[in-house]
């Protein structure tokens, strides 16, 4: 009797793995196969969902992509994430090490390590029109230095919090010992902190880039013209009478893939990264 | 004899003072700018391109504020898309998390199928939303599934369903989150505690009730919050699927600032609205926090 409902226990439970499964893949591959469509094939009925049964592949989406403005985008996104990316993690590195090592000092205190997360809880939407009104008086509005400099100011707080968290782990005593033995402050951290930091450093790079590579809202409001990313490009390519979903789908797929390898690579620090977000 | 070497600059002044302040002047250059002008703006009137100057309205915005029914619809809105989204998010990601642990025996499934389901979270809201409106669009995958098997076309995008649509579309990408948060702190829950259990003949049920799920109280609570602060601050969906419509079928409170920013450009009432928005965050935070951590 015990056994048996163990055993419909288990049918149940494998059979909602199944069923959330197909929930998650299905709009994946739909997407998917949506870039390797011609516009014809994509909305019909019924559906056409098997490549080669349904409809012949084309890469006509993805000849579009590169051939066209489009294709730059994905550069403009990068120049964005990387440039970015790298100023976030170099800047809340200075701040992380104050706050893991000299939390005694005037102004490494709980106090503004709370005001930096404060600035990460502040809804960008809140921000977005005094940031925008920010570059344009500037007269930076639509160039990289406001992408990137507006990138790097929302993440410093995240990359502080997750490079203090690293640093934290990291005894204090091997600096002492390295320092005593005489080597320079500089030798110490290349030779103690950062192997040490190693993967943690790594994936606080690759986390910050993807959260910058799939920022959206910024994107649109900063630039969007000169300066163009792949998010922000998107609803433009739905204003005209015929919506080349074929077109979104491509570009849909290839802006995941190196996301898609960072949680791969960095699978065991993903939990962390995304709790600070 | 040696000359005595002039002190060089001490590595904890260096590090511990000097170098953090090249990141804090960072923050500040645009933090300085953002502060003041919340400040200054929330007592103005001034409608961007058609008034000359910004003019003092003492605090006309705040009771504009207290009567602005649309304002107090999008805060219902909101309510019910993050609240009830936060829930079927956070209960499927439970249900996912200990299914994965309890019935995939083989590891490395497990982890494949981990590694899958963390899939969408990863994917830019820019492009989910695109996945989805792909899907729920009139003439889109959805219906055109429901047509050809006989059944009728569902208006998704339309006004009844519009924002369940986007909420499903939440629950699709970031149901990742809970479920990863859930798992992981399964998995430090000691494995003695099982075996002790086990070893009492205590059901599969008693097991869950009395082991699993105060154990998990905290990491639910914290995935909870997490879900719920982040779908009220991001308006990409909204944005992107409906723009707030048909009509206002669909505008949520981060929307509603979006739309008072920067289509009306009320740049006094955004300014206020901005801050209200942002303090909501932190009220709901505290509120959150009391009821569910403090009553202990």
């Amino acid at each position: 009797m015990k056994e048996r409902k163990r055993r419909i226990g288990r049918v149940i439970g494998l059979m909602i793995l199944a069923i959330y499964t197909i929930a998650i893949a299905f709009p994946l591959y739909v997407t998917i196969i949506s870039g390797f469509k011609d516009i014809n094939d994509v909305f019909t009925i019924p559906p056409k969902l098997i490549p080669y049964v349904d409809f012949k592949p084309t890469l006509k989406p993805f000849v579009w992509i590169f051939s066209t403005r489009a294709g730059r985008t994905f550069i403009d996104s990068l120049i964005c994430s990387v440039s970015s990316t790298a100023l976030a993690v170099g800047l809340g590195f200075l701040s992380a090490y104050a706050y893991s090592r000299y939390p005694y000092l005037r102004g490494n205190g709980e106090g503004s390590f709370f005001f930096l997360l404060t600035l990460r809880m502040f809804p960008p939407v809140a921000a977005a029109l005094p940031v925008y009104l920010y570059w344009s008086y500037l007269n930076l509005y639509d160039t990289y230095p406001a992408l990137i400099w507006t990138y790097t100011i929302f993440n410093i707080p995240l990359t502080v919090w997750l490079l203090r968290g690293f640093l934290d782990e990291i005894p204090k005593s091997l600096e002492d010992a390295a320092l005593v033995d005489g080597m320079t402050t500089w030798q110490s951290f290349r030779k103690i902190v950062f192997p040490l930091l190693g993967a943690g450093l790594a994936a606080t790079v690759a986390l910050t880039w993807v959260f910058v590579w799939n920022e959206f809202l910024f994107a649109l409001k900063l630039a969007g013209n000169r300066v163009l990313t792949y998010t922000a490009l998107l609803p433009q390519m739905r204003v005209g009478q015929r919506v080349q979903w074929n077109n979104i789908a491509g570009i849909g797929s290839i802006a995941v893939i190196a996301p898609i390898i960072i949680l791969i690579l960095f699978r065991k620090y993903v939990i962390r990264l995304y709790m600070a977000r | 004899m040696k000359a005595v070497k002039p002190k060089r600059l001490g590595r904890e002044r260096l590090l511990g003072g000097i170098a953090p302040l090249i990141p804090t002047i960072a923050i500040w250059s645009m933090v300085g700018f953002l502060f003041p002008w919340f400040l200054y703006m929330m007592f103005q009137e001034y409608t961007a391109g058609a008034m000359e100057r910004p003019r003092f309205a003492g605090i006309a915005n705040f009771i504009k504020l207290a009567h602005d029914t649309r304002f107090w619809t999008a805060v219902g809105r909101t309510a019910y898309y993050s609240g009830v989204g936060t829930l079927i998010q956070v209960l499927l990601g439970l249900i996912i998390a200990l299914s994965l642990i309890k019935f995939i025996k083989s590891d490395k499934l497990r982890l494949v199928l981990l590694i899958f389901y963390l899939i969408p979270m990863m994917i830019s809201e820019a492009v989910s939303s695109h996945i989805w409106l792909m899907l729920a669009t009139p003439q889109g995958y959805l219906n055109s599934i429901l047509r050809s098997l006989g059944l009728p076309a569902l208006p998704w995008i339309g006004p009844e369903l519009a924002l369940t649509t986007i909420m499903i579309a939440d629950i699709w990408q970031w149901t990742s989150l809970p479920l990863l948060i859930i798992y992981a702190a399964r998995l430090s829950i000691p494995q003695s505690l099982y075996e002790a259990a086990r070893l009492d003949e205590a059901s599969d049920w008693m097991i869950l009730r009395q082991i699993t799920l105060p154990y998990l109280k905290t990491p639910i609570l914290i995935a909870a919050l997490l879900r719920f602060m982040d779908s009220y601050k991001f308006i990409d969906k909204v944005l992107l699927m409906t723009y707030g419509g048909p009509g206002y079928a669909s505008e949520t409170l981060g929307f509603y600032v979006y739309q008072v920013s920067f289509t009306y450009r009320y740049l006094g009432y955004s300014g206020l609205l901005g801050l209200v928005v942002a303090f909501g965050v932190a009220g709901v935070l505290l509120i959150f926090w009391r009821v569910f951590r403090g009553g202990k």
